[in-house]
């Protein structure tokens, strides 16, 4: 079965997307890239990457893309989402961050950003930005297993694949149980649940990106060499 | 101190005030109310104003939401097509027969409401719409108490009285870093936590046709469903003669589960 490439906040920049598309090349066994989100960004203009998003070159390892937080926060900036508005980014970064991610992307790729998906179901995994309570969860190793656990019920899913937090992890619940008393009209009864073993992966952000092997169920974390740097190695 | 929770009045006027006799006759003085005063039953005013005249503290319920903000919730709240247009159409009787000064009322409600680690909603601590059934995923019901930093919950919705208490629960977890050669190990260990429905004081799918609602003992914590008869006739004939959907009455004389509730109890509506 084929790895799978997970990569997340790369926020309009197309030499970076380029770099990793050369290390996946350079991989074996890696046919499938799932960009988590964050395509876009204010700090790059993104039309760029999401031109090559949108129109692979033959050679790529063919993108398939969710929206992240950042997708959002223009989605709803541009009457996307009803009423609402990019209050996480005015509230986090203010107002000029929001006129700086309206300048980054040409209104030419908003339908096709509002048309990406909350998240994927493949396999028995769940591949979403944030978690399946919203794109905006930020789950982490420190989040509490009752949330991560409740994340993953939520779906009905072994593994969820999560990119928020931008942290490279991966928790395994692997025991537990609870009981459970109910009484109602009809008397009481009492019932003991355990917990399937379940695993939260936080594939990382940015030049970090996570590679997937759902044969073996092996987990790799990789860095992607820093582009400004691999862009002149041999030509000078 | 004794206090009584009553959810779903449903705008059934003779549930309410048999429910309300029952309270009062034992000499409970604190009533909590867990929202949808209104929807499916034929006196939506004059139970709202009977609220209001009581001044008991109530959260908002999702037919309230619905009445003020119009339908957000998608199809996935009704188990059926036909279930969802006798809902609309109940929706739009309703909306009609308000006055403007009962939906200020209902629009100006709270989500939820707290007393100390009591904590009082409609639905669930995330949404009006999110049933608690009492065979839910034990876990995701304890997340749902714990992440509202409650002790106790108090919730509505189902129209289902029960009292679900949900203990010695533990996660074992393993963590896996990057650049971390051996990964780490620990155990969560789950407080006790309750659940408490109040089942329906005017629309019991309960099995049985009589309202119910809880007492809840705040220094012992123990709690008792009560189920109280009251004229079923009376309200399903106003049903009737008001126009709405003579199943509501059909399905008000028997208690019957039928209901319209999502076939996925725990999808939370985001539209």
């Amino acid at each position: 079965m084929d790895r799978w490439a997970l990569v997340s906040g790369l926020q309009g920049d197309l030499d970076l997307y380029e770099q990793i598309q050369k290390e996946l090349k350079q991989q074996r066994g890696v046919a499938n890239l799932f960009v988590l989100g964050d395509l876009i960004g204010s700090q790059h203009n993104c039309n760029a990457l999401l031109e090559r998003l949108r129109q692979p070159h033959r050679a790529d390892v063919q993108p398939e893309c969710i929206y992240g937080w950042w997708e959002e926060q223009l989605l709803a900036e541009c009457g996307y989402r009803g009423e609402r508005k990019a209050d996480g980014l005015r509230e986090e970064q203010g107002e000029a961050a929001v006129g700086d991610l309206l300048a980054a992307v040409d209104a030419d790729h908003l339908n096709w950003l509002a048309s990406l998906q909350f998240g994927f179901i493949e396999l028995d995994c769940a591949l979403i930005h944030g978690s399946s309570a919203d794109v905006s969860d930020r789950l982490t190793e420190d989040t509490s297993a009752l949330v991560l656990l409740d994340r993953l019920t939520r779906l009905d899913v072994n593994r969820l694949f999560t990119a928020r937090c931008q942290r490279q992890f991966r928790l395994e619940l692997f025991s537990g149980s609870i009981q459970s008393h109910v009484k109602d009209h009809a008397g009481e009864h009492q019932s003991e649940q355990a917990i399937p073993k379940r695993s939260v992966i936080g594939i990382g952000g940015g030049r970090q990106y996570t590679l997937y092997d759902p044969a073996t169920d092996h987990i790799e974390f990789r860095i992607a060499e820093d582009p400004s740097h691999a862009s002149g190695r041999g030509f000078g | 101190m004794n206090h009584a929770v009553i959810s779903c009045l449903h705008a059934n006027l003779a549930a309410v005030e048999a429910v309300l006799n029952d309270i009062d006759s034992q000499g409970i003085k604190t009533i909590t109310c867990l929202g949808d005063l209104v929807g499916y039953g034929p006196q939506p005013n004059e139970v709202v104003e009977l609220m209001r005249q009581r001044e008991i503290p109530t959260c908002q319920g999702c037919w309230d939401e619905d009445i003020i903000d119009g339908l957000n919730a998608c199809e996935c709240s009704y188990p059926s097509q036909l279930a969802e247009r006798r809902g609309h159409r109940a929706h739009h009787w309703t909306a009609a027969q308000l006055t403007e000064e009962n939906k200020a009322f209902l629009a100006e409600l709270p989500m939820t409401l707290r007393r100390d680690k009591l904590l009082f909603v409609h639905g669930s601590p995330n949404s009006q719409h999110e049933y608690l059934l009492p065979d839910m995923n034990a876990y995701s019901a304890l997340e749902r108490v714990e992440t509202a930093g409650a002790e106790t919950l108090f919730c509505g919705h189902t129209h289902q009285p029960y009292v679900r208490e949900l203990r010695q629960g533990s996660i074992r977890v393993k963590v896996q870093q990057r650049d971390q050669d051996i990964p780490t190990e620990h155990e969560l260990e789950l407080p006790m936590r309750r659940i408490v429905n109040a089942g329906s004081v005017g629309e019991p799918r309960h099995g049985s046709s009589k309202a119910t609602y809880v007492i809840h003992d705040d220094s012992t914590g123990e709690v008792t469903i009560r189920e109280v008869d009251y004229d079923v006739v009376k309200t399903c004939e106003a049903i009737v003669d008001a126009g709405l959907p003579v199943v509501f009455a059909w399905r008000l004389s028997h208690g019957f589960e039928y209901a319209e509730r999502a076939e996925d109890a725990s999808h939370v509506c985001e539209r």
